[in-house]
């Protein structure tokens, strides 16, 4: 796999496997992070892309039968190692979910409540600050910067996902996953997701799960193509697309299935 | 078996179909009067329960209004005459009950009353007539040296002649002191500052509502948190296994256990005595006691506020879950700052269903002795009490006449207490549900 290197990575998978009880949904896969690229895994629904993508925040923790495999390190370090903190870990790597999922309070709080437990901001106005470089970041400050304290569910679905990346910069993550962050959206809000993805890429090491091809080809530097747990096709993304060495990686972003 | 028919070639040619034919406006028909029936059941089963309530409320209203009023009698009195042994120091002492009741102050209270109202005069005054001139001389000890007329309370007898109901010698007392116009209807500021009494005239609800609002502060004090905290361990931490099954049927088990039940394990419990080695154990509570009924009630709502709370905290999206912890709250930073506030309205109605049926409970007190005759209201929540259903069943047995209406009376008083704790309830779900 032409893009695996032994170079120090942001974040690295090593032979991952994840079981939902006996049910295997990740079957030993290997994959690098780096800072200055975007990287799209893509493939088709239920070969376990949502399920690899939260073993590098352990989100899988939260499901009882879930368990992972392998070595998945953060700037060297095994986040699976008992002496990490689950806590500061993802802070250190954020996630965007699938459906927008702002907290029922204000745009405000909502930004500012990350910051908060993670007691980033010195004073106020030092939190208000972090809030609007963050809203600013994820494209948002000029629509809501007049109503900070109205709910963050009143805002529509693309704006609430752009909240969402807020949110999630407001910390100071060093890698955003994002699952899918556009397929609840219509098309001129994916586009801005999308766009904003071109503006984070450099500041934060980026994982967007998607299963939508001409998305991964548009915003992404290195695409992963998953089937049924497998990871069978990995590396720059223009290769990929245009000249896939493997048969399925060639069917999938044909239209053959999916 | 048949062979498939090929659709195609072989299905009779269908009839486009007639929407105005009689089959279907009659189906229609039919659909409209389905539609018509049931909309008439409910619209007749929310009637039929008003008119309960209708009938309930009119009643109680109608025989408890009186319970909030009283017959006094304007006594002329001419304490000078009387002589009675009392000095004005007495009266700024201590003592000044005592020296009242000694220098003949109940005599010339009754002497006073046969003067103004005739032979029988007396018999119209409540026993505690004098008590209330005796405070009145204690306000205002002038009233030793002149001539007044104080309101003083009419027999329980005389007052059911008033709604003529009494015998003929009360009737006949009504109708003179009618003419001298010395009947007085007031409010009957007795009945809320009082507590229990043999006289109906002198009873009050005082002592038992003062009795039901610490023994429900003692039930919320142990229930709420207990119950609440119950339910985030069960829903947020505790594994899913064959043990937290049991302890989930249990409970739902546990709440529909009828309550006299958990009156014997009060009884048992915290009344009961153990004989270990010679040595008496026990009882850990005081009889009678709010303690002993709040945390006995407390055992008995603690499954409804569990049963609500894990449902409500069960309706909180997984996504706000996930939301939380995916910028690095810890799971008690997602339950107190996330969950719980969400949960809050759910978890508020439940408490309140529970408050009130403890509230309205009268067997399982019963049984742990709440029901004794309590003159004075409890002044701790160790001393003897009862509590408002208790009075309520109480006073409903007694065979006295005067006690019917300070029955419906408390009842009502016991209503408006629901009706107070339900529009808090009310309130607090709103003030936590609009804040978004
Ligand atoms: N919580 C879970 N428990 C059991 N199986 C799960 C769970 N989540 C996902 N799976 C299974 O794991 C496989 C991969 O799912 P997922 O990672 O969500 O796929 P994708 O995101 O690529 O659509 C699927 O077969 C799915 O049914
Ligand atoms: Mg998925």
């Amino acid at each position: 796999m032409t893009a695996l290197s032994p170079a120090p990575h942001k974040m690295s998978a090593r032979g991952v496997s994840v079981f939902y009880g006996d049910k295997q949904a990740v079957k030993d896969v290997s994959i690098d992070v780096d800072m200055d690229k975007v990287t799209a895994f893509i493939g088709p629904s239920g070969c376990g892309k949502s399920t690899f993508l939260r073993t590098f925040n352990r989100m899988n923790d939260t499901i009882a039968s879930a368990r992972v495999t392998g070595e998945i390190t953060l700037d060297g370090a095994d986040i699976y190692a008992d002496d990490m903190d689950v806590v500061q870990l993802r802070a250190r790597v954020g996630m965007v979910f699938q459906k927008p999922n702002p907290f029922p309070k204000s745009i405000f709080e909502n930004v500012a409540y990350g910051p908060r437990i993670h007691g980033l901001a010195a004073s106020k106005s030092d939190l208000e600050a972090i809030v609007e470089r963050s809203l600013k970041r994820a494209g948002l400050w000029e629509e809501v910067k007049d109503r900070l304290s109205d709910s963050g569910t009143a805002l529509s679905g693309g704006q609430q996902q752009r909240l969402c990346i807020a949110r999630a910069i407001a910390v100071d993550p060093e890698v955003i996953l994002m699952d899918e962050p556009a397929s609840a959206l219509d098309p001129i809000a994916t586009a801005k997701i999308e766009e904003l993805i071109h503006e984070l890429r450099g500041r934060y090491a980026i994982v967007i799960v998607t299963h939508n091809m001409q998305q991964a080809a548009r915003v992404s530097q290195r695409t992963a193509f998953f089937h049924l747990g497998q990871l069978v096709e990995y590396g720059e993304t223009d290769n990929l697309f245009t000249a896939p060495r493997e048969e399925r990686t060639k069917d999938y972003i044909t239209g053959r299935y999916g | 078996m048949t062979k498939p028919a090929s659709p195609a070639a072989h299905a009779p040619e269908r009839q486009p179909t007639d929407w105005k034919s009689a089959a279907m406006q009659k189906r229609i028909r039919r659909r409209y009067a389905a539609e018509r029936r049931f909309r008439m059941l409910g619209a007749g089963a929310v009637i039929v329960s008003a008119a309960f309530l209708a009938f309930l409320l009119v009643t109680m209203v109608a025989q408890g209004w009186r319970g909030f009023t009283a017959t006094e009698l304007a006594l002329p009195l001419d304490l000078k005459a009387a002589q009675l042994k009392v000095t004005r120091e007495q009266l700024n002492s201590p003592a000044a009950d005592l020296a009242l009741a000694s220098g003949g102050l109940e005599e010339a209270v009754q002497n006073a009353a046969v003067t103004a109202f005739g032979p029988d005069g007396a018999s119209f005054l409540a026993p505690s007539a004098w008590v209330w001139v005796r405070d009145a001389v204690k306000r205002d000890p002038s009233l030793l040296e002149r001539r007044a007329t104080i309101n003083v309370p009419a027999a329980t007898g005389f007052d059911q002649a008033l709604t003529g109901d009494g015998d003929a010698a009360m009737e006949a007392g009504v109708a003179r002191l009618t003419r001298q116009n010395a009947i007085r209807r007031g409010f009957n500021w007795t009945f809320l500052h009082e507590s229990d009494s043999t006289d109906p005239v002198a009873v009050g609800i005082w002592g038992a509502l003062k009795g039901s609002l610490m023994t429900m502060a003692i039930t919320f004090l142990i229930a709420f948190p207990v119950g609440v905290l119950s339910a985030i361990y069960l829903e947020e931490y505790a594994p899913k296994n064959r043990w937290t099954d049991l302890i989930e049927v249990s409970i739902n088990n546990l709440a529909a256990v009828p309550s006299i039940i958990f009156g014997l394990l009060g009884l048992a419990v915290f009344l009961g005595t153990w004989e270990i080695g010679g040595r008496v154990y026990g009882p850990m509570l005081p009889r009678s006691a709010p303690i002993v009924g709040g945390v006995t009630l407390a055992l008995m709502i603690m499954p409804v506020i569990v049963i609500a709370s894990r449902n409500a905290i069960k309706g909180v999206p997984p996504s706000i879950r996930d939301a939380a912890l995916g910028i690095g709250a810890s799971p008690i930073q997602v339950v107190f700052h996330h969950v719980l506030p969400l949960a809050l309205p759910g978890i508020l109605t439940g408490t309140i269903i529970g408050m009130a049926r403890a509230l309205g409970e009268t067997a399982p007190l019963l049984l742990i002795g709440m029901r004794a005759f309590i003159v004075t209201p409890p002044g701790s929540f160790t001393d003897p009490a009862t509590v408002l259903p208790v009075q309520i069943f109480l006073w409903s047995d007694e065979v006295s006449r005067g006690f019917v209406e300070k029955t419906s009376a408390a009842i009502l008083v016991l209503l408006a207490v629901l009706l107070a704790m339900n529009g808090l309830a009310i309130y607090l779900r709103n003030k936590f549900e609009t804040r978004w």
